[in-house]
């Protein structure tokens, strides 16, 4: 029965301490800094709130099988199954049906759509052993192509021009909005799915049998837990939120389905995870920041001309002094 | 020429800048370091190739740049996991969004732009082999030159020295440093040599595939080596298997595109990744326990950020 290592201290006891150090310092650090940075540079607030949402998502998506020992590249990905899937619930659901059953519906198809996409991922793991970072990066470019694909075949609007997209299909006008300000309520969606995760990771048996499987399949086995199940499970969990950032993203931002619809997301989402060590809390401070950089940088675009690929010059560098300066503080992820 | 004729030249045309980038990785991770910048090289390698070439009228200027500014980012990458033990997985991602921007932005007054390039140039004889001959031996120089590397490679790997070292700095680098090799030195070597190679499968790309410029040329080759290198189990010999497959799945794409085919070019352009992503499921369970043993904590997330 002795499962874990003999030496180190890795008792019962230190698993269940949730190892999310000052996510509250993060978080409420963040935000100060934002509140006084973005008045400064002229970043709209409710762009960055509106931006932050997908951020967050995409980055809980990473940091949820991240606990169970998975690195899940496939958040682009998975947006964009989650993107085709509420816009196929979207398109199917009758106009007169009211916003109360609508929403629910479409973040319900969205969540689906990457559970589905992150399914594969998780199926040839546990069956045929693959790379999960490899099939999940490599989905990504298949995601892509499948937005594409029902954008201009099936799915197209047939009043869109050289332009294609699907047609509106009318809930835009339907999603709440923050109080006192135009950004949509999708925030609170991304702030839920943070605080659920953080207590489904630190409180839960669940959770708890996850990060042991995380820290050692071995010990997972040997205490009898279902590992291959624990991965699965936290695999899909992780693509049903990314999911659902895209459900977000084609509902309360674009209305419509078009190709390039939140190009890149997903990637900086896993950044932001790996910035703060996939702590779900402070995945929150770390989506609002690179937020802000991605909203200044469409500022950048307009204002000097320069394509909109540039911000992701000044993420990568933002991501590399951090992932740099880690060790010298000598704190673990 | 027949369908399968063209489907097989375009699959080494295609295939070879994507085996450029997969020797390349595959000398990162014999050193014990994963790469996904390897993207980011191949990107900074083309632009760099395009843009000398544009300036000078000389391709093979543009190779040569291109060899130095794929290095570049892949001695980034070395800085950071080497020496400030940064996360490989996450900085390699990073360095590929370095390569994307940067590349976007000084590539943006090149789109539109069109080069001569590097012209096909057939060995004599060989070319003129019935079926065989145009399928391998009638193309540009640089193709050649990924096919050549792969025996050389495997030569380098298993009958050098320095390929012992760069073994034994994957495997265990505490038996390597204890014969008074620095693994670090090994592997700032190993990834500058593998940015270098895929900044040349970059150039290959843009001086001899697109002849054109355009943001994100690469559409993630870079990260198919990453998982040919696994597909051929870290062996330089059995690269060019996967980097062929991979290339003849784009140039069947290609193909039933130009002839017309009923198929949404937007359904078979998931092809290639499909197919690499099956391939990996085939042979992954074999090639798993081949991995260099220090890959196996970053493969397992073991790693710590």
């Amino acid at each position: 029965m002795n499962a874990l290592p003999a030496t180190g201290r890795l008792t019962p006891g230190a698993l269940l301490r949730p190892p999310y150090a000052r996510p509250a310092a993060w978080v409420f650090g963040t935000l100060l800094g934002l509140l006084v940075v973005l008045p400064a540079l002229e970043v709209s607030i409710d762009q960055t709130l509106i931006r932050a949402t997908p951020f967050i998502l995409t980055g809980l998506a990473v940091a949820l099988p991240a606990r169970a020992g998975l690195i899940n590249v496939g958040g682009e990905g998975q947006l964009l199954l989650g993107a085709v899937g509420a816009t196929g619930v979207g398109l199917a659901l009758p106009d007169t049906l009211s916003p109360v059953a609508t929403l629910p519906l479409l973040a319900l198809g969205g969540a689906l759509g990457g559970l589905v996409w992150a399914g594969i991922a998780a199926g040839l793991y546990v069956g045929a052993r693959t790379n999960e970072v490899i099939v999940t990066l490599l989905l990504n470019f298949v995601a892509v192509s499948v937005v594409a694909y029902v954008v201009h075949g099936p799915w197209r609007d047939p009043d869109s021009a050289s332009f294609p997209y699907t047609a509106d299909f009318g809930a835009g006008g339907t999603v709440p909005l923050l109080p006192g300000g135009t950004a949509h309520a999708g925030l609170l969606v991304a702030l839920v799915a943070a605080v659920g995760v953080w207590l489904v990771m630190g409180r839960t048996r669940w959770g708890f049998r996850a990060r042991v499987v995380g820290g050692n399949k071995e010990a997972g086995r040997r205490s009898g837990f279902n590992v291959s199940r624990t991965l699965v499970i936290a695999l899909v969990a992780g693509g049903a939120l990314a999911g659902l950032a895209g459900a977000i993203e084609v509902v309360a931002v674009e209305g419509r389905l078009r190709p390039a619809v939140a190009v890149g997301f997903g990637y900086i989402g896993f950044l932001a995870s790996w910035l703060v060590g996939h702590r779900p809390l402070a995945v929150v401070g770390a989506g609002l920041a690179l937020a802000a950089i991605s909203v200044s940088g469409d500022n950048l675009q307009i204002d000097a001309g320069l394509p909109s690929t540039t911000v992701y010059i000044l993420m990568a560098v933002v991501v590399m002094a951090v992932l740099g300066l880690r060790r010298r503080a000598g704190r673990q992820g | 020429m027949s369908l399968v004729e063209d489907v097989l030249v375009g699959a080494v045309r295609q295939g070879s800048p994507v085996l450029f980038a997969t020797h390349g990785e595959l000398v990162a991770e014999r050193s014990g370091v994963v790469n996904l910048g390897t993207e980011g090289s191949m990107l900074c390698g083309a632009l760099a190739a395009f843009a000398t070439t544009v300036a000078t009228g000389s391709p093979l200027l543009g190779i040569a740049a291109a060899a130095a500014a794929g290095a570049l980012p892949a001695l980034l990458h070395a800085f950071m996991v080497v020496d400030r033990g940064a996360n490989q997985l996450a900085n390699g991602l990073a360095i590929f969004f370095l390569g994307l921007g940067v590349t976007a932005a000084l590539g943006s007054s090149l789109v539109g732009r069109q080069i001569n390039g590097l012209g096909v140039a057939p060995i004599p004889l060989l070319s003129e082999i019935p079926f065989a001959g145009p399928i391998l031996f009638a193309h540009d120089v640089l193709t050649y030159l990924a096919l050549l590397l792969a025996p050389a490679l495997w030569w380098f790997l298993y009958r050098t020295r320095w390929g012992l070292v760069l073994r034994a700095t994957g495997e265990r680098d505490e038996v390597p440093f204890a014969y008074g090799h620095s693994p670090r030195r090994v592997r700032y070597l190993a990834l500058a040599a593998g940015g270098a190679l895929a900044g040349i499968g970059g150039a290959q790309l843009a001086l001899a595939i697109t002849l054109t410029w355009v943001e994100d040329l690469t559409v993630g080759r870079g990260f198919i080596a990453v998982a040919l290198v696994i597909f051929a189990a870290w062996e330089p010999l059995r690269a060019p298997l996967g980097a062929f497959i991979f290339g003849g799945a784009l140039s069947l794409q290609l193909q039933l595109q130009a002839r017309g085919v009923g198929i949404s070019p937007f359904l078979l352009e998931t092809a290639p990744y499909v197919l690499t992503i099956l391939a990996l499921v085939v042979l992954s369970s074999r090639a798993v326990s081949r991995m260099p043993r220090g890959l196996s904590a970053v493969f397992a997330g073991a790693q710590r950020a």
